[in-house]
């Protein structure tokens, strides 16, 4: 209360504003849900299904094939999967680590959890860039680190004193197995197995890795793009604007699959990390064409045209001042972009152009075609549409939220 | 309006030449080597030299020797020619790849390393003099004059001859390693004089390297080749791309604009239902289902279509459609009418993987313009009026609710050409979007080339129209 007496004022941020109206909406809700189950799932993949048991006891001692395998080039190919690997290592320290400094700091740091998170963030996505060059390049890469993979299964069924503890579903999504070729689901393999034995779950499970990171990475760099391009051309108009707006147009005119699919073919080594900057380098449009028309909306308000007398430099009122104020629409645009994106990879590699040393679910799902079997139809399926679906949603509900005329 | 639709076309040219300047950089600056299919793996083995010479005849024709963007070949000197030559004969240390790398620059290098290589004719080591004569024979020779005109006249009949006479005696120049001297002596000394002869040919004054330096290029051979709408012939087939092209025309465009078509006349109806039932039961399983089948990737629809009504599935009956295709083997024996049965017949599922995704995104956009344009004073006035509902919404309301849905026409076009490349993938139908997948991956640069351009040209039309159409739908926009 203050000195005259008025009522004072509830500050409500604009986020917990959006926020409040998301969780109306039921669906959305459904969707925020089933993106955390799917980041759950992603991350602890190897504790639900892999080949290494997580310890094995035998006449040469005790050993844990899990935890070694974890970071070896040869049980995980993929530096992505390394890098969720490394999350689910970390990730479990990091809440450990914030749990202990709440209860010692209190509400001093939940003031800053925005921050916080921000901070874990960077650091994630710098470990995640510092990952990519050791995908690229071959097997020979230093970065790799390997040692020779045995099959834990056939060595306990082999030696009776022997004594293992496997995940539940222990098989591995890169294991072949000629034998089992095209076995439909059962309870060893609890979605059968493709043409050359390897195991479906497996696949689909580490699959969703892919997919989440191709939606979050492509996006991330799209916007970026977009941001970039769209904020000049709303903000300096004139030739910029011209040029940039051509630019724009000229991208809107290619039929844009048929780009990608061209820049992802001419690659000879394609790896996930090509795919998603392909993506993201295809994809922007939209996004420069959405953040243009909210700067030359607001470049002229009466805040920006306050920052210009203030003499502040282009650049912060670009990207402190206008930016967030712009920002609404761009993050519907990416929700809905991280369920094209991911529909996109997958039918790159539906048709063959995709990443061959990752499982992704396009490529199940043309193996589906070609042998011609339910199992491998319905999985790989089934989990694109559920993915897109929840993106969709989320999508849905955050356009809602943000859009002032629906809000009661 | 015409004075719009006007520059609205001019407008398309810039637009059109960045689109190709996009594309040309992108093949041409990627790795890997066009035609590599058939020549580059012989380049791998030793080539024998009948071989060399067709490759090198096939990257002249189509311009893979030159430089991409400017050629400085005329400030080419004898040193760097001498390195390549002894690069490629395995003058010092090189390794395999190394060699092959030379051996393919001294053959591209064309008429610009001959007057090096007549000059490597005197030097002491005798492997490069050997070496340069092989080069020579190769580099010397003239390239045909539109080899590939398919009625010819006969000037250029008898230029061509006289150009293969003189091809024909250079090949002759030429010994083997293990002749005699006096022979080795003999060619180059023939060679020599034929130099003496036909320098003129390898000399440039300053308009002439400069002409070289901007025109001897992959890039102005492109442009050069846009201008005489020439999209040359497929790398792989040998066969011209634009007669090909057209005949697979047909394919892609009953397809896409079919699909396009049947979307719209589904959508309009469903998003007006589902806008005057707002709030019902009916609208929101509408809504639900339009929602799934947005959501729903095609190529998966596509693919479990195929399973259960074609091919896979226990049960015969519903077995009824064929697998893929356009029309059944023995259709031509057919009547007419027989024949456009039996091409439905085929299209029915490919066309309900291709409508129903655009189908979802235009039913929601109708639904949620109509809503809008319901709410406007305008519609009151026309209820308030007495007029009925079906009028109030038929001809009141719809005609701007129409707007939003103009618009994503020229989004979804590119998008539906996109589109098709998996659904003629899977169900097989040799269009366009099969063609260039194919393309692609046998690198056949003038086909992706001719096929991107193509599909460009189709999109800026489509643009075109909208903007049209706008103005037909609402007087308001006004063009001047």
């Amino acid at each position: 209360m203050n000195a005259e007496g008025a009522p004072a004022v509830r500050r409500v941020s604009y986020f917990s504003l959006v926020w409040r109206e998301l969780r109306r909406d039921r669906l959305a809700v459904f969707g925020i849900w089933a993106v955390v189950v799917l980041l759950v799932l992603a991350v602890g993949a190897p504790l639900v299904s892999s080949n290494q048991p997580f310890w094995f006891h035998d006449a040469r001692g005790w050993s844990s094939p899990w935890l070694v395998g974890l970071f070896d080039r040869l049980v995980f190919e993929s530096s992505v999967d390394i890098f969720y690997n490394l999350l689910l290592v970390l990730l479990p320290l990091f809440l450990l680590a914030y749990a202990a400094a709440r209860r010692f700091f209190g509400g001093r740091l939940v003031r800053r959890r925005g921050r916080l998170v921000a901070g874990c963030a960077v650091v994630f996505s710098l470990q995640f860039l510092a990952l990519t060059p050791a995908t690229i390049g071959g097997v020979e890469n230093p970065l790799h680190y390997s040692h020779p993979v045995q099959n834990y299964r056939a060595k306990l069924a082999a030696d009776p004193h022997a004594s293992a503890l496997f995940p539940l579903h222990h098989y591995g999504y890169r294991e072949t197995n000629p034998v089992e070729s095209l076995s439909p689901p059962s309870a060893e393999h609890w979605l059968g197995t493709d043409q050359e034995g390897r195991d479906v779950f497996a696949r689909m499970l580490y699959g969703t890795r892919i997919s989440l990171s191709i939606g979050v990475v492509a996006v991330a760099l799209y916007i970026f793009i977009g941001v970039v391009v769209g904020a000049l051309a709303g903000y300096f108009g004139g030739w910029v604007d011209t040029l940039l707006s051509r630019l724009v147009e000229v991208m809107i005119c290619f039929p844009t699959f048929f780009l990608i699919l061209t820049l992802a073919a001419l690659i000879r080594e394609r790896s996930i990390f090509h795919v998603m900057v392909i993506i993201g380098i295809t994809s922007w449009t939209g996004v420069a064409r959405l953040v243009r028309a909210e700067f030359l909306k607001h470049k002229g308000l009466e805040y920006a045209q306050a920052a210009r007398a203030l003499g502040i430099p282009a650049r912060r009122i670009i990207f402190s001042h206008i930016l967030p104020n712009a920002s609404a629409p761009v993050l519907v645009s990416a929700t809905f972009g991280i369920a094209s994106s991911i529909l996109v990879e997958s039918s790159l590699s539906f048709l063959g152009i995709g990443d061959p040393n990752v499982a992704s679910w396009g490529e199940t799902l043309n193996a589906g075609r070609t042998d011609q079997r339910l199992w491998l139809i319905l999985a790989p399926g089934f989990a694109i549409f559920f993915v897109v679906t929840v993106f969709n949603l989320v999508g849905e509900g955050l356009r809602d939220a943000l859009d002032p005329k629906l809000r009661k | 309006m015409k004075a719009y639709a006007l520059r609205r076309l001019l407008l398309m040219i810039p637009t059109f030449l960045g689109i190709s300047l996009i594309l040309f950089l992108i093949l041409n600056l990627a790795p890997g080597r066009p035609g590599a299919q058939q020549s580059g793996d012989l380049s791998q083995s030793m080539r024998g030299e009948v071989t060399a010479e067709s490759y090198k005849i096939f990257r002249e024709q189509f311009h893979l020797d030159k430089p991409i963007l400017f050629n400085t070949r005329f400030t080419l000197t004898a040193a760097e020619v001498r390195a390549q030559v002894a690069a490629a004969s395995g003058v010092g240390t090189t390794t395999a790849a190394e060699r092959v790398h030379a051996q393919e620059a001294l053959e591209d290098l064309g008429g610009a390393a001959v007057p090096f290589l007549v000059g490597l004719l005197d030097d002491p080591e005798p492997k490069l003099r050997d070496a340069a004569t092989y080069f020579l024979r190769i580099d010397a020779v003239r390239p045909l004059e539109d080899p590939f005109d398919s009625h010819p006249s006969a000037s250029l009949r008898s230029r061509n001859l006289a150009i293969d006479a003189e091809n024909a005696e250079l090949r002759t120049l030429r010994y083997v390693s293990d002749a005699p001297e006096a022979t080795k002596l003999a060619v180059i000394a023939r060679w020599k004089s034929w130099y003496v002869a036909h320098h003129a040919r390898f000399e440039h004054d300053a308009l002439g390297k400069l002409s070289m330096f901007f025109l001897d290029t992959r890039f102005a051979a492109y442009w050069r080749n846009l201008a005489h709408l020439d999209f040359g012939v497929s790398l792989i087939s040998r066969e011209p791309v634009v007669p090909t092209l057209v005949s697979k025309l047909k394919y892609s465009l009953t397809l896409s604009v079919g699909s396009l078509v049947l979307a719209y006349l589904i959508a309009i109806p469903l998003g007006v239902f589902s806008a005057v039932k707002k709030g019902t039961r009916a609208d929101r399983v509408v809504t639900l289902g339009l929602f799934m089948l947005y959501s729903l990737p095609n190529f998966f629809v596509a693919t479990i279509l195929l399973y259960f009504f074609s091919t896979g599935s226990e049960w015969q009956s519903l077995r009824s459609f064929p697998t893929g295709g356009w029309s059944s083997t023995g259709a031509a024996e057919l009547t007419t009418l027989g024949q456009w049965r039996d091409i439905a017949w085929h299209l029915v599922l490919p066309m309900g993987c291709m409508t129903y995704n655009s189908l979802a995104a235009l039913s929601r956009y109708m639904r949620s313009g109509l809503l809008e344009v319901i709410q406007a004073d305008y519609v009151r006035t026309a209820r308030a009026k007495g007029l009925s509902e079906g009028v109030v919404i038929g001809k009141h309301a719809l005609r701007n609710g129409l707007l939003p849905i103009l618009t994503l026409l020229a989004g979804l076009l590119p998008s539906i050409l996109g589109g098709s490349v998996i659904i003629e993938y899977i169900f097989g139908i040799q269009g366009l979007g099969l063609w260039v997948v194919d393309s692609i991956n046998q690198r056949d640069y003038n086909v992706i080339l001719a096929i991107e351009l193509f599909t460009t040209v189709l999109v800026l039309i489509g643009l075109l129209l909208t903007d049209l159409s706008y103005a037909l739908v609402d007087p308001r926009i006004r063009y001047e």
